[in-house]
């Protein structure tokens, strides 16, 4: 047996918040909050001190208190986080400075304050149908369910998604490509996609085939999450699984034949040949006009290099082989 | 279906009405289980909520949901167990009907929850999976990893959003139940939170499925949105609150920051030592241990603390750290986590730092087995927000969720079914709208007094202060002066945001009042039962009497006073006996 921490040498420090506050009769302002806070003290709880105490106007999300509700996303000194699983000593000694900065999440409409409109987000989530269709035998009593314990690891670790959005916030894609239903979404549609139990498999799919691959793959949304999702893994996943899906959506479509054309380029030359990557990806005249662009911004150094194998490109193949 | 009016009104703003067969006023486990039955029938519901249903604080449920499954529970185990389990739990406060239709539809709820897709953890032949909880002859406790709420709660909401016939209105806050001159209900007033506008929600049945009220007192496990909103709202429309003497306080919530650490722990094996490493239950409870009944175990603790055997700053330690670093990461992750993230401990290595917070709230609007209230045509309640007697005087942990997904859906269907013959009233109920909407924006229109911060933080600190886990007549006395004292000083309260867009500040006054209102039943009701039962520990009355006291309290709020009444405890086959563990 061992002892407790001793709680009572408890680190305090005086912290400003500096909140950038925003409502619609006042538009944008940064407002300071000063208060002690020990190393204990979740910047929901900070929150809520000022509140009281300070400033009854300040406006914010927070629910649960301990990272389940998903409410309290938001920028702290700049990184999308969970209010309530950030303490705020943490922060000063992540930062070296005892001023900490408060922001409402990007990609989402400002309501008030540390408050964004996340009904865009809600849409999402509902486009790709988040609920199990089980049988008729089984909504009927007629079946029973199994799930196999591995199952339910593998779906479980998806569907803790608390609906926070701060992948959402993060993610480049969202912001670029309209047609992308998003990390959380994806995370989301996968779990039910996967799961056994489920019936609607061909419409899934064709929610869940073409946007996946309009994902960059920049792991944002890997990093940011609360939960450890991993959305992007879903992403992968949900790519894997449906590979040879017919017919094909454009985002899809492009990405296989990049995928085909990264693997033969491999084969070949034992490493990524960028050029015939390019015109197996896009064809060639797509990139005969995509080099004329190149060419311009002086990148096209990589479409006219002569590519030579790599010396071990026989053990290379060896490996794809599976040998 | 849905019908939206906009009535000018002479003396103000345009008041919005809309139209439904049904409102919910909840959207956590027990709202949404009876809105999606009562639409099932294809009556047209609303679901209000304060928040995003999956924000709801059913998310916060961590431990699991308790289940007798015929061939998948102990040989010996058998649902008339767990009806006695839940009885003495309970103090013989119990109504032992609600206990039986609870233990006996428990399977068969968990069942349904997994063929809506829930991702129970299973054991190794696919079967669902199951764990001891404190009070359990046998092990009836069911599990989503360690975040079992989360996960029926989404499950649930998924199904509801499915349903053709429920309309969801989030960040909404509803204000009041509106009755007429019949004593019956009409539908609620609700403002839109992203812009304050008030609607009457007319309909001719509300369900009340509205939670709990942790934000009550200064150390809570609950979410901060617990403010018992519901509660007030049924006193004031004239509906009783059944045995609000009894609140329950969770024994082990992580020192300082209350977030509950799950009796799951101790369930897996996790014990608690005071400062000389002593395992000090076996004092209080020789049999059962750190399993035995929530009350017991706080009252242990606080003596213990107050007898100098806690640590500085009062608390003491929940060990974990024989039960090995894999099983920790499998079954008590949140537990775990919770220690590491809010207070740096490695639970691996040391002990939790744990002290009792209010956790749960026995009493709530008086109810029968179908959710219906006695005192109001048409208002029916579920989950927390209602008193179906089902917990007594002390509820057990798991039984809770399992409360709001059984009682949820026997409320639902009672409510089809009522609608089925119930008619469209046809008096105008306009004046008390109206009335109501200018009760709440009275506090926008001081122009001077207090925030409501500094009195809430004063009835916080009065509750846990004399009306918490160590109550008696003069602590009782202390607090009842202070609330009347609070609640006329809420009447000159002063909301310094005058925007109208997401001014939460405004709710926040809202929901002090309700708060207020709230606090006085319950000290009353403390007050006025000379015993100890349950959860509710007088030290000046410190047995159970059962002669005087086998019997439910009724409070009615008039006005600045409290009226009590009873009504007798249903007992069908299980005599009260001493509670022993
Ligand atoms: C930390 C914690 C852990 C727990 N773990 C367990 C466990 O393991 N097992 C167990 O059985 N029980 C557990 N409980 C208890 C259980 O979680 C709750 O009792 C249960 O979830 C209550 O559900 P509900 O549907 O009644 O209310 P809630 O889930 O609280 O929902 C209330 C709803 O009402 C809405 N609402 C409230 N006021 C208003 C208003 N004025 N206007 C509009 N909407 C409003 C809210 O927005 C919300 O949607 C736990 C409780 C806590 C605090
Ligand atoms: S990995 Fe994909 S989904 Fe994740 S943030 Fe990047 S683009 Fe978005
Ligand atoms: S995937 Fe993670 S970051 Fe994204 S919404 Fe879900 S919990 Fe939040
Ligand atoms: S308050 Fe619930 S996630 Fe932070």
């Amino acid at each position: 047996m061992s002892t407790p921490v001793q709680v009572q040498d408890l680190q305090e420090a005086e912290v400003v918040f500096r909140v950038k506050r925003y409502s619609k009769e006042k538009g944008d302002y940064w407002q300071e909050y000063k208060l002690k806070v020990d190393r204990f003290t979740q910047v929901t709880e900070a929150l809520r001190r000022i509140k009281v105490k300070q400033d009854p106007s300040l406006a914010y999300r927070a629910s649960c208190h301990m990272a389940v509700c998903g409410s309290c996303g938001m920028k702290i000194n700049g990184e999308p986080r969970l209010a309530c699983k950030t303490l705020v000593l943490d922060v000063v000694k992540k930062f070296g400075t005892n001023v900490i900065t408060l922001e409402p999440m990007d990609r989402f409409p400002i309501v008030k304050d540390l408050v964004v409109d996340m009904t865009e987000f809600y849409d999402r989530m509902e486009r790709v149908k988040p609920r199990l269709y089980p049988s008729k035998e089984v909504l009927e009593y007629k079946a029973e369910h199994r799930l196999k314990p591995e199952d339910q690891r593998l779906l479980w670790k998806f569907a803790q998604c608390i609906w926070c959005g701060l992948c959402v916030s993060a993610c480049p894609a969202v912001k670029e490509d309209p047609l992308f239903l998003g990390p959380a979404a994806h995370a989301k549609g996968f779990r039910f996609l996967r799961d056994p139990r489920d019936t609607i498999t061909e419409e899934r799919v064709k929610v869940l085939a073409d946007s996946a691959w309009r994902c960059t793959y920049c792991y944002m949304c890997y990093h940011v999450c609360p939960r450890d999702i991993e959305p992007v893994t879903a992403i992968k996943k949900t790519r894997a699984l449906l590979k040879s899906v017919k017919p094909m959506g454009p985002a899809q479509e492009v990405g296989h034949k990049h995928s085909e054309a990264v693997y033969e380029s491999i084969y070949t030359y034992g490493k990524i040949n960028e050029g015939v990557v390019y015109v197996k990806t896009y064809g060639l005249i797509r990139s005969l006009v995509d080099m004329t662009y190149a060419f311009r911004a002086g990148k096209a150094k990589y479409a006219l290099e002569k590519v030579e194998p790599v010396k071990e490109v026989e053990q290379v193949r060896e490996l794809m082989r599976g040998e | 279906m849905l019908i939206f009016e906009t009535r000018e009104n002479s003396r103000g703003p345009a008041l919005d009405k809309a139209t439904y067969d049904a409102v919910v006023v909840g959207a956590g486990l027990a709202g949404l289980m009876s809105a999606y039955y009562i639409a099932k029938e294809g009556f047209k519901v609303a679901v209000i909520s304060k928040v995003f249903p999956t924000r709801s604080h059913s998310a916060a449920a961590e431990g699991g949901i308790a289940a007798y499954i015929e061939g998948n529970s102990d040989p010996n185990d058998s649902p008339d167990y767990m009806a006695y389990d839940t009885i003495k739990g309970g103090d013989y406060l119990v109504d032992q009907d609600a206990a039986e239709l609870l233990a006996y539809k428990s399977g068969e709820i968990v069942d349904l929850l997994e063929r809506w897709g829930a991702l129970f953890n299973r054991q190794p032949d696919g079967r669902i999976a199951v764990r001891y909880f404190g009070g359990q002859t046998y092990p009836r406790t069911r599990f989503v990893g360690d975040k079992t709420g989360m996960a029926l709660l989404h499950t649930v909401y998924e199904r509801a959003s499915g349903t053709d016939n429920v309309d969801f209105y989030y960040e909404w806050f509803t204000w009041d139940l509106v009755v007429d001159s019949d004593r019956r209900v009409r539908g609620v007033v609700a403002f839109d939170m992203r812009n304050m506008t008030p609607t009457f929600f007319e309909a001719r049945a509300v369900v009340m499925a509205s939670g709990g009220m942790g934000m009550l007192y200064k150390h809570s496990t609950n979410s901060y949105i617990n403010t018992g909103d519901g509660y007030a709202m049924a006193l004031r429309a004239g509906a009783a609150l059944k045995d609000p003497e009894f609140v329950q306080f969770h024994p082990t919530a992580l020192y300082p920051s209350d977030i509950l650490i799950s009796e799951a722990a101790r369930g897996e094996g996790a014990v608690l030592r005071n400062n000389k490493g002593e395992r000090f239950m076996a004092r209080y409870a020789p049999k059962k241990l750190d399993l035995a009944p929530r009350d017991i175990v706080s009252r242990s603790i606080m003596i213990e603390i107050k007898e100098g055997r806690g640590f500085p700053g009062g608390y003491v330690g929940l060990d974990l750290t024989h039960l090995g670093e894999e099983y920790i990461k499998e079954r008590l992750a949140l537990a775990y986590e919770a220690a590491l993230n809010f207070a740096g401990v490695d639970a691996m290595k040391e002990m939790i730092p744990v002290r009792p917070a209010q956790h749960y709230f026995m009493g709530g609007i008086d109810v029968d087995i179908k959710g219906r209230n006695p005192d109001l045509i048409g208002l029916f309640a579920a989950g927390e927000a209602a008193c179906v007697s089902v917990h007594g005087a002390n509820r057990l942990g798991s039984n809770s969720l399992l409360e709001t997904l059984v009682f949820g859906r026997e409320t639902g269907i009672a409510v089809a079914e009522y609608l089925k013959t119930a008619s469209w009233p046809s008096s105008d109920v306009a004046k008390d709208v109206e009335r109501s909407v200018d009760q709440a924006y009275s506090v926008v229109k001081s122009e001077s007094g207090r925030h409501f911060g500094e009195i809430l933080e004063e009835l916080r600190s009065t509750m846990w202060d004399y009306v918490g886990i160590f109550r008696n007549d003069g602590g009782l006395r202390n607090a009842l002066s202070k609330i009347d004292q609070l609640r006329g000083e809420i009447n000159k309260m002063y909301v310094t945001d005058k925007s109208k867009v997401y001014n939460t500040e405004f709710f926040n006054a809202l929901e002090l009042k309700n708060m207020l209102d709230l606090a006085l039943v319950i000290a009353h009701a403390a007050l006025n039962r000379t015993e100890s039962r349950g959860a509710h520990y007088r030290e000046d009355y410190p047995q159970r009497n059962d002669q005087e006291w086998m019997k439910h309290t009724l409070t009615y709020l008039r006005g600045k006073t409290v009226e009590i009444s009873y009504k007798p405890v249903k007992v069908t086959r299980w005599k009260p006996e001493e509670r022993v563990y």
